[in-house]
């Protein structure tokens, strides 16, 4: 049996949002969100940690070109310079950054597989962090 | 909202509860400190010691983790202004730019990252005893970091 490894790889991408319920009137959701109820931005960073045996031939747990691949086309073309609040992922869901990590891992583990998808991290910015596992 | 997706599996027969994740706040500090185990004489600290029983100081990062559910409508699992408040009142505002020998809240504590993290564990825990802590992490310089997770 071959020994297991991790392999995070870094992705990026600027976004926009809001927190917003619409549900709501304008004074509750003023009165819970405060400012992030105007409409802002980050430069996210994402963590995709995959897992699995070490392949004794490739020396690899994953092909990180795969892994560039799949994310770049599951996730940072669908969020860089967008609009997450106007995402259909998002609608009747904050864009908050514990949901923007719920909606990365919806996104990937079909792509990647949950047998693979070990870890989704996402940065809002340099000071908060949020982790899900699925 | 709705259940994270699982590859090959047909839709859960059941609402599943709002997914489970961990919140990572980074914070920081600047103190001063020096390695004295109160146990050993002045020589004794000096050659376990070396460097760091010299008085110094380091530009500190504080990374405290917890763990929630998303709620439904907002979205959020944590409410982060009372976290940052806990947090703030607890440990930021007593050793920022402090000695952390001279701090009373660490009365007896030798500054090492590991102490240091666990000291900080129960200070966050007893001024927000319904903070669902996960880990509480002292970042000391680029190349330490010690992570406490509770027990003993």
């Amino acid at each position: 049996m071959s020994a297991r490894g991790y392999s995070t790889r870094r992705f990026s991408f600027a976004a926009g949002h809001r927190y917003w319920v619409d549900a709501w009137p304008a004074a509750r959701n003023e009165e819970t969100f405060g400012r992030l109820t105007v409409p802002h931005g980050h430069n996210y960073t994402l963590d995709v940690t995959v897992h699995g045996p070490i392949d004794p031939e490739t020396g690899m747990v994953i092909d990180l070109a795969e892994l560039k691949r799949v994310v770049g086309e599951t996730v940072v073309e669908r969020f860089d310079h967008a609009d997450l609040n106007a995402d259909p992922v998002f609608r009747g869901r904050v864009p908050t950054t514990e949901n923007i990590a719920v909606a990365v891992w919806d996104l990937l583990a079909p792509k990647l597989g949950v047998e693979r998808l070990w870890q989704v991290r996402v940065w809002e910015d340099p000071t908060l962090y949020v982790d899900y596992r699925g | 909202m709705s259940a994270p997706l699982m590859a090959g599996m047909s839709a859960p027969l059941t609402v599943l509860a709002a997914p489970r994740l961990e919140l990572t706040r980074v914070y920081h500090f600047s103190a001063a400190h020096r390695l004295v185990s109160p146990r050993l004489d002045a020589e004794a600290n000096a050659r376990l010691y070396g460097h760091c029983a010299r008085p110094h100081g380091h530009n500190y990062y504080l990374e405290v983790t917890v763990a929630g559910c998303p709620d439904p409508l907002t979205g959020m699992s944590v409410d982060l202004g009372r976290l940052d408040a806990i947090v703030a009142g607890a440990v930021i505002d007593r050793v920022d730019h402090y000695a952390l020998e001279e701090v009373p809240a660490l009365a007896g504590v030798v500054t090492t990252g590991e102490s240091l993290a666990r000291a900080f564990w129960g200070l966050i825990r007893n001024a927000g005893p319904e903070v669902a802590l996960v880990q509480v992490t002292v970042v000391e310089t680029a190349k330490n970091r010690f992570e406490y997770r509770g027990g003993e």
